[in-house]
């Protein structure tokens, strides 16, 4: 990489979701880093919108397309549209999400198929034609979560989901891998979000159990934003087919326990 | 004589709450129709997709009835212009 020359200058990258939340701060974060940027969004045109004519202020090119995820044929429209437009592309961020929040018992066919299609299926189509747009040094990654691997209240279907995302990121990794493309995940814990904020507002849980981790703080979207554009650089090259987790070690010490203070036994064992 | 957009909408709703022989109303709620959470965001996706057309959740929040909803779509279709 030549001196000053942004790490990611030249690509065209696509992050579904692109607009609002995690998605948002990862197509600013790609667009600070030279990319030039393509927004797919799903409702809120304003926000795609607003969030391209930010990405724009960096000096990168921005553009937004509609596009439901869980229909085959609009994806397939979507990536007609790039393939027109752009010819090719460099990095496909797979992020957007949807989900019905219900227990496993009261889960409905209807509300796993609408998370499974939005969640994973539209990840293996997106893969597949952005797979024909790439060049080697290609890259996906593919945003998870967590809860692909806890079990969290009403998360099941967005649970199971994002399991079968994390699988079919290491079959595409080795897939793909010939190709030059590599293929990897991102599972973050509890973001502070508008996402969390609807999913926790269906629970009863307390804030508190959301708001601890290890680190001292929550992870925010930028944290999310800087593992992406990492896995996007040259540097994450040999990194394949990993899901890497973005939680502040909260799954290593779920329960949170005060730290003990100076002197204290830290074990039954008398001294 | 329904309007295009009722004539769109009452299409829609059919084939998301999978009553292909579905009895119409402007009268009549989501409710009515047996539609719950997931239907109505399918809904409003397919409606916004067709017309290219932002429906601001908060601004729903007024609509009782399918008659409501229509002036909605009519509206924010006016306002794009």
């Amino acid at each position: 990489m030549a001196a000053g020359r942004k790490p990611l200058e030249g690509k065209t990258a696509l992050v579904t979701g692109g607009s609002r939340g995690i998605g948002r701060a990862i197509t600013l974060r790609l667009a600070a880093d030279g990319a030039d940027i393509i927004i797919n969004y799903l409702r809120r045109k304003s926000a795609a919108e607003q969030t391209a004519a930010e990405v724009r202020t960096k000096g990168v090119s921005a553009r937004v397309i509609r596009a439901n995820l869980a229909e085959p044929e609009k994806i397939e429209a979507m990536f007609d549209e790039i393939s027109a437009e752009f010819g090719r592309l460099d990095i496909l961020v797979s992020n957007a999400a949807s989900g019905v929040a219900r227990t496993a018992l009261e889960l409905d066919d209807r509300g796993w198929d609408w998370t499974m299609d939005i969640n994973a299926r539209a990840f293996l189509l997106c893969a597949r034609r952005a797979a024909g747009l790439m060049k080697s040094g290609g890259r996906m990654v593919a945003i998870s979560s967590l809860g692909s691997r806890l079990a969290w209240p009403v998360y099941t279907a967005v649970g199971v989901s994002k399991a079968a995302l994390e699988a079919l990121v290491r079959y595409l990794a080795v897939e793909l891998a010939p190709l030059g493309i590599s293929v990897n995940g991102v599972a973050p814990g509890a973001v502070e979000s508008e996402a969390l904020r609807l999913y926790t507002g269906g629970t009863d849980l307390a804030p508190s159990s959301w708001q601890t981790t290890p680190a001292g703080r929550m992870i925010r979207a930028e944290d999310v934003a800087g593992l992406v554009a990492f896995l996007c650089t040259e540097q994450a090259d040999m990194i394949r087919g990993q899901t890497i987790v973005i939680d502040g070690g909260v799954s290593l010490a779920p329960v949170s326990i005060p730290a003990p203070g100076q002197g204290d036994a830290i074990s039954h064992v008398k001294p | 004589m329904a309007s295009e957009v009722e004539e769109v909408l009452r299409g829609i709703v059919a084939r998301v709450v999978r009553k292909p022989d579905l009895n119409f109303s402007p009268t009549a709620t989501f409710k009515d129709y047996d539609a719950d959470s997931l239907d109505i965001v399918q809904i409003l996706v397919a409606i916004e997709d067709h017309y290219d057309i932002e429906l601001q959740d908060e601004a729903l929040q007024s609509v009782s009835n399918m008659g409501d909803f229509i002036a909605h779509v009519e509206k924010r279709i006016a306002e794009k212009g």
